[in-house]
């Protein structure tokens, strides 16, 4: 079940416990929306396996000029769940109340309508969407998908830890020959259809060219004027502009396109590893092919124009093109954050060239900027997002309000511990120097051992990386530790394959379901790290072997680092560190999913005891200062008695009036906290000035649902006072 | 957006087999590992350059590729530098017309005026590209370019500056961020090595003193994160600075001069910036007199004597002076005819009759 589905079934439980407890349904619609291949129901397409060809097929049979055809009669095929919309009412499509995506789906496969354009026709109705960051973040898709949405939205980023790294994929463009040279075909292609088009129907191309002339704003009527979201990739102000008169005509755009894809071929086949500016990218362009800054910039709107007016169906063909004229105009728009990186080899040892031409986003500011002008409340929120002063300098933003809760649990129901030494006292690290020594590989695979004896059921352990998890899996092998670890639990292990690896995962459930108790080792940055959870006995216990730092001789990496350094003066190392401390955390809240889980969770390397601050509040707050310095043997023991601790019986009566409250509690909760603001007004009248602020909300740590039962709002302005003296 | 997928294997750099065998001598890279091709701009054909050697050494000879045997020069050969050869002539073409059209955004009324501009090269161009009238754009363009000299020529000097300062710009920018750098890495170092003698000062307060210990780590640590607050606010100030300091605009907005000839549509009507006279101290006074010559010698026996009488020129006394001096005077006055300036003067000051009077009865 994906995140979006299960948020959504928390709501429509929300909703429902609304209902029930105001005795009234309230008019509230809340609606899921992802992609086409999601959602699809249209028999043939739905089981196409690649999105794009889903996106594409789709279009083909929706397009407003197929369904022109076909009201002149000719033969062309519609897909009946989009045409059954139109018989709808368009403020409409779906009943009030909270859909699943599988809700919708059912509703659309009984109405026979189109989910997917129903959730995307419906989300100007909705009081609730949800929907994956990147339909808000990616340029292309955002001005698509988002622009209804009214500037009061408040927009919530949820697990948004990793919200820089998406920021950047999404305005990142990686080019290689096989690209290159679809485009050139993609671009033949379109020559052809140019004379086709010409002889057959010559108005169309002279009524675009006149269109190009009066400007582009007006070519593109179907744009909202007032809400118009700015799209990094070609600013508002430069929208106004008429596309430059040497691509105004469609041969010549197309020889111009050409000419790039050429240059750009060029390029790529110097087999030398060098990093450029856009600037002096777009300098030597001009020199040797003549290609100015200006055409370039208007480059992929050009194209989307040309293709509209081709009236072409079969857009896969034209993606790499696509691709191409992106990269044209991001290229041309901006001078600063960005670089081009030319990668000949695909690694160090390499002989045959594989050229790759990274242009690589090194600002994560730039894409989420658009959000944060448009939209006046954005929450950015996770549950391992620390340091907070992280982020706002990344993102370049200021916070209003910017607080890290801690957990209320009723029992000390997760235990976290910083194993530094070994059994036999040395100390362990998965730093470069020493992490291939026996003696280090010994005492992991000792400390794996222990833990895979004392832990029932299931335990997850994280390496930092592919190579070394291989690496150190195959020295354990040699030393027998596999052996020994064998008889306690099933092993199972991660691949960069997704396929094995959801197998693995169901193999894991099994074993871990059925009593055999299983380890899967599994990677920091992988797949499972993120998006999988491991409540209650699918996962007891996480390991971290080795702080997860990223991959440094990374080019692209290196230059992010240094125009953070340059720009917003983060040093390397913190970033590192913090990202490093950011995917550790992640891991470890795999094992925690709920207020009646329990698990403990071990990060094994002596350097965490340096980073313990960098942890999320609520592990940090939870480890005591003797188990931030422990040997494995410690450990183990302290986990003995943990574990002794959580097998006892736990009902729902003691987390009662602390994790969870009744509405007694609640509304002893407000009194309090009306008392106490009473206090405060008098202690400010007496003492004159009222620069001594709140206790800042402890009451407001208790998660979802209880904050809106009582007015805070004098909680957030003295925060604020707060934060401003 | 998109990141490549992780693809194995390799992928050959030049598509295609016979990219790799001379057309006229069919020899093969796989023979010849540093085999090079040339290409002559006269017909582009692709021959390797052992072929040119060997037959264009002993002068100009016709192109071997069949159907083709225009007459090459050996040293008009190059080498290819893009895949499509088609480009790599279109390319050709286009360094030739842009050399000669080169009419930049500010010289044009409006951006449509440019933009049709643009539109109307851009359809040179094809024509030469295509073949298809080249005569007559030759003729346009051999005509343009005989017309406008002097634009063509400001405008590629104007070109050339702009992209030495981008250059120049973005060099030094890098030895800044360089020189940043270096400043970066020593602050830290400063900072490590402030940390440790803290911790020092700390072991060595604590074994000398009798004080509360709690107490006194706490100060000493308060001291240092006061210390580096203070440092890392100076150093956002002087990046401010720097910052404003650089954000200065490098490329200055030329005018150039519109012309008849070839059909440009909206240019700007360039007005001769007029040319500064020279500074005049006497606000157009003519020093010439209008009256008489001034001669350099004047016969008077008087005179004479005091040229000569070291008494008198000891004491700086000079006749020239003096005889311009009695000119001066007897000619002043001639030609100044005050009825007629303050006619000139009643009818500017219309209105006032009564003071005009009273100028004129003061005039007398
Ligand atoms: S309109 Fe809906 S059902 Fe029809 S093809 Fe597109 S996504 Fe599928
Ligand atoms: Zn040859
Ligand atoms: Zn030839």
């Amino acid at each position: 079940m994906s995140e979006i589905e299960k948020a959504l079934a928390e709501l429509k439980a929300l909703m429902q416990y609304r209902a029930d407890q105001l005795g009234q349904v309230e008019d509230f619609r809340g609606l899921g929306l992802t992609s086409r291949k999601n959602l699809c129901l249209h028999p043939s397409v739905k089981r196409e396996k690649s999105g794009a060809v889903v996106d594409a097929r789709c279009r083909s049979l929706t397009a407003g000029f197929v369904k022109e055809k076909k009201e002149r009669g000719e033969d062309v095929d519609l897909c009946i769940y989009h045409d059954n919309l139109d018989l709808l009412e368009p403020h409409n499509l779906v009943p009030p109340g909270v859909f699943t995506l599988d809700g919708l789906l059912k509703y659309g496969e009984q109405h026979k309508q189109c989910p997917y354009f129903s959730a995307r026709r419906m989300m100007p109705f909705c009081n609730v969407i949800i929907y994956s960051y990147h339909y808000l973040l990616d340029p292309k898709i955002a001005e698509r998908v988002s622009k209804e949405l009214s500037k009061d939205c408040i927009v919530v980023f949820d697990e948004a830890h990793n919200i820089d790294n998406v920021c950047i994929e999404s305005l990142s463009i990686d080019l290689n020959d096989d690209i290159l040279r679809k485009a050139t075909r993609g671009a033949d292609n379109l020559e052809r259809k140019i004379n086709e088009m010409r002889e057959s129907d010559a108005d169309k191309l002279q009524s675009e060219y006149a269109k190009l002339v009066e400007g582009l704003r007006d070519a593109e009527e179907a744009r909202d004027e007032n809400a118009f979201m700015a799209n990094p990739a070609l600013p508002d102000d430069l929208l106004q502009e008429a596309v430059p008169g040497n691509i105004r005509r469609a041969e010549h755009f197309i020889a111009f396109l050409k000419r790039f894809v050429e240059y750009v071929k060029m390029k790529i086949h110097v087999l030398v590893v060098s990093s450029q500016t856009p600037l002096r990218f777009l300098q030597e362009c001009k020199e040797s092919t003549f290609i100015e800054k200006k055409p370039l910039r208007f480059c992929a709107e050009r194209l989307t124009s040309l293709v509209r007016t081709l009236e072409l169906t079969n857009i896969e063909d034209y993606q790499s093109l696509q691709e191409v004229a992106t990269f044209a105009t991001l290229a041309a728009t901006y001078d600063k954050g960005f670089l081009l990186i030319l990668e000949p080899y695909e690694s160090d040892t390499a002989t045959v060239p594989n050229p790759i031409l990274h242009f690589a986003c090194l600002d994560a500011a730039i894409a989420i900027k658009p959000v944060f002008d448009r939209f006046s409340s954005v929450i950015i929120t996770s549950g391992t997002i620390s340091p907070l002063e992280m982020y706002p300098k990344m993102l370049g933003f200021n916070t209003v309000v910017q607080e890290s809760y801690s957990m209320t649990l009723a029992r000390r129901s997760f235990l976290p511990m910083i194993v530094t030494r070994g059994g036999d006292q040395s100390a362990i690290s998965s730093g470069f120097k020493i992490r291939n020594e026996p003696g280090v590989v010994r005492n992991y695979g000792a400390l794996l051992m222990e833990f895979s004896k004392i832990t029932p059921d299931g335990i997850v352990v994280f390496f930092p990386s592919y190579l070394y998890m291989e690496s150190i899996i195959s020295m354990w092998q040699g030393m027998g530790i596999l052996d020994e670890i064998w008889k306690f639990k099933l092993i199972l292990v991660e691949t960069p394959d997704s396929q094995e690896t959801s197998l693995a995962l169901e193999t894991y459930r099994t074993a871990c379901c059925n009593g055999r108790g299983a380890i899967l080792l599994c990677v920091a940055r992988g797949k499972v790290s993120e998006g999988i959870d491991f409540d209650h006995h699918y996962g007891r216990t996480v390991l971290c072997i080795g702080v997860p730092f990223q991959y440094t001789e990374s080019r692209i990496l290196k230059a992010r680092l240094e125009f953070l350094r340059e720009n917003y003066r983060i040093r390397e190392n913190d970033f590192l560190s913090f990202d490093a401390m950011r995917h550790a955390a992640q891991c470890l809240g795999r094992v925690l999913r709920g207020k009646d889980d329990y698990g403990i969770m071990v990060l094994g390397d002596r350097r965490f005891l340096k980073k313990r601050n960098q942890l999320p509040k609520w592990i940090n707050q939870a480890m005591t200062v003797a188990e931030e310095n422990m040997s494995t043997d410690m450990a183990v023991t302290n986990a003995k008695k943990f574990l002794r601790a959580m097998a006892q019986p736990f009902g729902q009566k003691e987390q009662d009036g602390i994790s969870t409250w009744s509405i007694q509690d609640l509304e002893k909760h407000v009194e309090k906290s009306q008392t106490d603001k009473i206090r405060e007004l008098q202690n400010v009248q007496v003492n004159g000035n009222g620069d001594h602020a709140m206790g800042d909300g402890d009451g407001l740590t208790n998660g979802k649902g209880t904050e809106d039962n009582y007015d805070d709002d004098d909680d957030v302005d003295a925060i604020m006072r707060d934060m401003e003296a | 957006m998109s990141r490549v997928p992780g693809k194995k294997g390799p992928v050959p750099g030049r598509a295609g087999e016979d990219d790799d065998i001379c057309p006229v001598c069919k020899s093969s890279r796989y023979l010849n590992q540093n085999m090079k091709f040339l290409i002559n701009p006269e017909c582009y054909h692709k021959m390797c350059e052992s072929c040119v050697d060997r037959i264009f050494s002993s002068g100009p000879a016709p192109c071997p590729v069949a159907g083709c045997g225009r007459t090459l020069r050996k040293q008009r050969f190059r080498k290819q530098i893009l895949q499509d050869i088609r480009i790599e002539r279109e390319v050709d073409i286009r360094r030739r017309v842009n050399a000669v059209f080169n009419r930049r955004q500010e010289e044009f009324e409006t951006l449509r005026d440019y933009n049709n501009y643009l539109e109307e090269v851009e359809i040179l161009i094809f024509n030469l590209i295509n073949k298809t009238d080249v005569e007559e754009t030759e003729k346009k363009i051999a005509a343009y370019a005989a017309d406008h000299r002097s634009t063509i020529s400001r405008n590629k000097a104007l070109a050339h500056e702009e992209s030495i300062n981008i250059t120049a710009e973005a060099e030094a920018q890098r030895e800044q961020a360089r020189i940043r750098r270096a400043e970066d890495l020593q602050e830290e170092e400063d900072e490590r090595r402030e940390r440790e003698e803290g911790k020092r000062a700390l072991v060595e307060r604590l074994a000398n003193s009798k004080g509360n210990a709690d107490a006194i780590v706490q100060e000493i640590e308060r001291a240092q994160v006061k210390r580096s607050s203070a440092k890392g606010e100076k150093a956002n100030l002087e990046r401010r600075k720097e910052n404003a300091m650089a954000t200065q605009d490098p490329f200055g907005v030329t005018n150039g001069s519109a012309g008849a000839g070839f059909k440009i549509a909206g240019l700007k009507k360039v007005v001769e910036p007029e040319i500064e006279k020279d500074y005049d101290p006497y606000g157009g006074t003519a020093l010439e007199h209008e009256y008489y010559v001034f001669q350099d010698q004047y016969e008077h026996s008087w005179l004479d004597k005091a040229r000569t009488n070291p008494e008198i020129t000891t004491g700086g006394y000079d006749v020239g002076e003096y005889c311009a001096r009695a000119m001066f005077e007897a000619f002043a006055g001639l030609g100044c005819f005050i009825e007629d300036e303050l006619g000139a003067r009643n009818v500017a000051v219309d209105s006032g009759t009564a003071t005009a009077a009273a100028a004129m009865a003061a005039g007398r």
